[in-house]
């Protein structure tokens, strides 16, 4: 984890120079691309509003990441057994996937209003696919030899499913939500965008709206900051549950 | 009280009879047709090149089908990736089998699950998470699962092909003190790995089960290349 954070701090450092380079250089205006400096000013005046702002994405994004996991996870016990089911359903999946978000999204809209609801939806929308396809493949990935061999210990029903199988996708799974992890802020943003009178993509819109690019600048640094520190916590706790690996005991 | 189970004795009750079994691959011609009559307390080898049916056959064994007729109450699986839950200790995988059976975890049961441990000399290690084993000690902890089964047909399938050779002669040692006097079918394509504790082989070679042969006569290079379809 400690070294994630030094990791991302590096990298961080080096596009903020690399952006100050930029800016001194071609002696860009602030109203085009202000230099990190005023960002930074600006974050700390409006710091309370900022805040304000983050908190209602964030709570979209683990919501919507919480939610879509579970009915990904849902989904795909069901139809983990049949292949059947697997092939009736999959054209369903692809298609919640290949939908771009933007296009849902003013349906979302008129159907759950323009609070928390459609932000949430359209955010569960995005985590669902990965979750669901990491999933199936966490079932799919058990060796031939090893299902007949717990069939030879003849298991009463649904046992097998809850110790065993399930608990052997679950490295799979967790690298579907690692995977869904990094795309879910779009879902909650292109919600705030469609309508909403909070969180950083409504900000965003405020701010551009008013020519405050500073402002907008520094709500994009802020949900960067979230969208790395939801991804590293998904990252930390998938790695808590790699019992395939050797140096986690 | 505990109750000791004691190995089945030998006797000449037809424990798995095959007739005209059609082993295939999906959407590929056959591979073999097979008939077959397996003695309570017969111990043998299958031997057969890559890709001959062997392992196929274990698991039509395993799956039933209407060209067995398998008297065996119990059956026993093991293959060459041992399936071992790596988030459980090595005596809860050892007792695997009454988990999913929702079988009660007695006193008796542990008991026993050490003594099978303590056979296959990884009684300290009980307590250990699986996936800290090596390839040799997880065949060995598998070996003690397939034990407490008391299967009365064990079917193995190559479970020591990814061992080291002196680990192979070892677990064959094993083998041969702990699967006395029961019903084993071993499939291998390396007839060392069952000289070292059986004496008879069944060869799956050229569509057509044959046998049975000594294994000893499987010394010769030229002899066993024969056998098996001549080319290896």
């Amino acid at each position: 984890m400690m070294w994630h954070i030094r990791y991302h701090a590096r990298t961080f450092s080096l596009l903020v120079s690399l952006w100050w380079g930029i800016v001194l250089l071609f002696e860009i205006p602030h109203f085009i691309l202000p230099s990190p400096d005023r960002v930074f000013l600006i974050l700390l005046e409006r710091l309370p509003q900022i805040a304000g702002h983050a908190a209602t994405t964030a709570s979209e994004i683990v919501a919507g990441l919480a939610l879509g996991t579970l009915l990904g996870l849902a989904t795909a016990c069901l139809i983990g057994d049949s292949e059947r089911l697997q092939r009736l359903t999959m054209p369903f999946l692809v298609i919640s996937q290949a939908l771009p978000v933007f296009a849902l999204a003013p349906i979302l809209m008129l159907w759950l209003g323009y609070g928390f609801a459609s932000k949430l939806a359209m955010t569960t929308l995005i985590v669902f696919f990965p979750v669901t396809a990491a999933t199936l493949a966490g079932f799919r990935a058990l060796p031939q030899s090893w299902d007949i061999t717990f069939q030879t210990l003849r298991p009463k029903n649904g046992r097998l499913f809850w110790l065993v199988r399930l608990p052997l996708a679950i490295p799979h799974v967790l690298s579907g939500v690692r995977i869904a992890a990094s795309v879910a802020p779009i879902g909650a943003v292109v919600g705030e965008w469609m309508g909403s009178s909070s969180g950083l993509g409504y900000l965003m819109l405020h701010a551009n709206g008013r020519g405050q690019t500073d402002l907008m600048f520094a709500a994009l640094v802020i949900l960067c900051l979230e969208a790395l520190i939801i991804w590293n916590a998904v990252n930390w706790l998938s790695h808590r549950f790699d019992y395939h690996s050797p140096s986690i005991h | 009280m505990c109750i000791s189970i004691f190995p089945p004795t030998k006797s000449e009750r037809t424990l798995l009879e095959i007739s005209n079994l059609n082993i295939t691959y999906p959407g590929h011609e056959s591979l073999a047709v097979i008939s077959w009559q397996i003695e309570a307390g017969q111990q043998i080898a299958l031997l057969g090149r890559s890709g001959a049916g062997k392992s196929t056959l274990l698991n039509t064994i395993v799956r039933g089908s209407p060209h067995i007729r398998n008297q065996s109450k119990r059956l026993a699986y093991l293959a060459q990736k041992p399936a071992l839950l790596p988030w459980l200790s090595v005596i809860d995988n050892v007792l695997l089998g009454f988990k999913l059976r929702g079988e009660p975890i007695d006193r008796c049961n542990s008991e026993r699950a050490l003594d099978l441990l303590t056979q296959v000399n990884l009684e300290s290690l009980a307590h250990r998470k699986a996936n800290q084993l090596s390839g040799g000690q997880s065949t060995r902890v598998a070996l003690a699962r397939l034990l407490i089964e008391d299967a009365d047909l064990i079917l193995l399938d190559e479970p020591f092909a990814s061992l080291d050779r002196s680990t192979r002669i070892q677990m064959a040692t094993l083998c041969k003190t702990l699967l006395d006097q029961r019903t084993v079918i071993l499939v291998t394509h390396d007839p060392r790995d069952a000289a070292d504790w059986l004496g008879t082989a069944m060869v799956l070679s050229n569509e057509k089960l044959e046998g049975p042969f000594k294994l000893s006569d499987f010394n010769n290079d030229d002899v066993l290349i024969n056998a098996l379809g001549g080319d290896l």
